[in-house]
This record gives structure tokens, sequence and C-alpha cells, in this order.
């Protein structure tokens, strides 16, 4: 029975029945907690623990899906150059915020984890916590991070930035809209822009962007940061 | 237009992609800077739609198809978090503070400076 597993066919079937079974279940119902990629990750890695079958073994297939993700990386591309028109005559507020913002969530990373005295890992794997997945996990490579943890940890942030990043903005007297959009792209990537886009197209193409834009600022910055925090990459 | 056009249309598409992504890959390959090739692909497609050197119809086909199915690409890497549990189990409290903390203060940066800096029509 275990050839069956090692085969590349069953990870990737396994991966895309669960995820369209995941994605079935969030149309039904609108919980927030119902995210797909969420839902999919948690059924799979149950599925995968009760049948006992090693992840190495399921991974033999989840690699070739992830090799999409590098092309999917370079699509980013295309959709920035999409919405830049729809933004171009804020271009510098809009970059400025995005900057602020993108550095503020690097510093917190960094100092919260020296002040409550976090292993160097975490450092690495989380330096890149506010940007997309698949640059985080790039960005985890280069600063020798664990990137099953970035993921986790990513995509743990965008549920919980598209749950509760308007209501928090509102509360802190946040009135502009595409100011919200800004910075669900900024802090929260793809899956704060999927709320984004439900509050108008006008404040989801500015959280597009600057899903786009803090992920090329992290990934040039990062590094670096790790570099001088841990002294060593 | 014809199915078979659109397909050809959409391999096109999918090839311009990869050609970036080459690209990306080749620079990062022979200069050793520290950007991941396909964040390179990412800014060369960008300024190649930009200085019109390709169109964005080009493109565009392979591109929509690719960020409707990112979040598909990236399960394998959550999955990948089963063979972690002790590590999170132990360091979940911390793991929350910086994810939480960070997550508001940086919500709240950005949409402060957006908010004051920004000008309306």
């Amino acid at each position: 029975m275990s050839e069956i597993y090692q085969h590349p066919i069953f990870g990737i079937l396994l991966t895309v029945i669960v995820f369209f079974a995941a994605r079935a279940l969030r149309s039904k119902i609108k919980f927030v907690l119902f995210n797909p990629v969420l839902v999919a990750i948690t059924l799979i890695i149950l599925f995968l623990v009760i049948l006992d079958i090693p992840f190495e073994d399921y991974n033999k297939g989840g690699t070739y899906l992830s090799f999409f993700l590098g092309p999917a990386i370079v699509a980013l591309g295309v959709l920035f150059y999409e919405k830049y028109e729809l933004i171009k005559h804020n271009i510098y507020p809009f970059l400025l915020a995005v900057g602020c913002g993108g550095l503020i969530s690097i510093a917190s990373v960094s100092l919260i984890s020296i002040a409550m005295h976090a292993p160097d890992v975490l450092i690495r794997s989380l330096v890149s916590m506010s940007v997309t997945t698949p640059i985080a996990i790039e960005i985890t490579k280069i600063t020798e991070g664990i990137p099953s943890l970035t993921a986790g940890v990513v995509i743990a942030v965008g549920v919980f930035g598209n749950a509760f990043g308007s209501g928090f903005l509102k509360l802190v007297g946040i009135k502009s809209q595409t100011a919200v959009g800004t910075a669900l792209g900024t802090a929260a990537h793809g899956i704060g822009t999927a709320r984004a886009i439900e509050i108008g197209p006008l404040p989801g193409a500015y959280s597009g962007l600057a899903m786009c834009v803090n992920g090329i600022l992290t990934t040039l910055i990062s590094p670096y940061v790790v570099l001088w925090i841990v002294g060593s990459l | 237009m014809s199915p078979l056009r659109s397909r050809l249309q959409l391999l096109k598409a999918f090839l311009w992609i990869f050609l970036f992504l080459g690209i990306g890959e080749l620079i990062r390959y022979v200069s050793n800077v520290p950007i991941p090739g396909n964040i390179l692909g990412m800014i060369l497609i960008f300024s190649a739609l930009k200085f019109k050197l390709i169109r964005l119809k080009d493109v565009k086909p392979a591109s929509d198809q690719l960020l409707k199915y990112m979040v598909l690409f990236f399960v394998p890497y959550g999955v990948g978090l089963m063979a972690y549990f002790d590590f999170i189990s132990f360091y979940w409290m911390m793991l929350c503070v910086i994810a939480v903390v960070t997550t508001l203060l940086t919500l709240y940066i950005t949409a402060l400076v957006q908010q004051k800096l920004e000008k309306h029509e």
C-alpha cells in the first residue's frame, strides 16, 4: 500500500481534491475561518497523520504544485502593471505608506523576538511575515529559516488580517477606504487583499499593489536585518 | 476567437511568463544578488510591460490563471508544518504575540500614512 503514497500523483491528487472541496465549502459558508487554504492544510495534515503517511511521501507530489509558485510570482508583476494605472495620481503617498508599513513590520518582528529571547530560527523564519506566501518562502530560503513555519504563520496572519483588519482600522479612526486597502495588502498580503476587494474595486487595487511593493521591499531589506541581528546567514 | 486560437495564446502567454522567470533565475545565478530569481522576473515583466516591450494581452491569459490558483500552489508548504508540531507547541505563545502585535501595528501605520498624505479627486 505504501507504494501508492510514494507516487507523486498521490500528493497532487490529495491536494487538488481537498483544496477544491474546501473552496466549495467556503462558497456555501461565508465564515472567515473556513478560508480554503487553512481548511485544506488542516484536512491534509489530519489525513496524513491518521494514515501515518510521512510528509516526505506526500511532498513527492507536493513539489510539483510548489513549482508553480515561481511563475505565479512573475504573474504578480503583470497584476502590478494592470493596477498601476488606477493609483498613478497617488503613487508617492502610496509608496511611502507601504514603505513605512513594511519597515514597521520587519522592525516589530525583530524587536519582539529579541525582547522575548526568541531563538534565531524564529527571526529567520518570521522576518517576512507580512508579505505574500510565495515571496515569504523565498525570503526564508535566503535567511535560512524554516519555509513551512513561514508559510503557516503568513497564512495565519492573512486570515487574521482578513477577519479583523478593517474593523480594527475603523476602531482606531481610519476613514479612507483606499488607506484600508493599502494597509490590508501591506500587512496581510493576498488573503487581506481578498477582504479589500470586498470593500470595493479601488481599495482592492491598492491592496494588490501594496502586496507586490511590500514583497519587493521586504525581499531587499530582510536578509540584511537578519544578518545584522543574528550575525550570520 | 476560435477555441484553438485561444489555447495557443494561452500557451504563448505561459511561454512569456516562463521566459521572464528564466531570465530572472539566470541573473540571480550569474550575479549572486540576494534577490530570488522569480522576484527579479516579476520586476522585469513589469518593466517590459511599462516600456511596451510586450503587450498586456500577450501575458494576461497565463498570469490570470496563475494568480487564480496561486493559493493552491502553497498548500504543500503549509502541510509541511506537520513536521514542526513540537516546535510550534513549545513556541506558540511567542508566535502569537509576534504575529498579532506586528500585524496590527503594520495595518495602523500603513493606513495612517496613506490617509494623511493621499490626494482626493
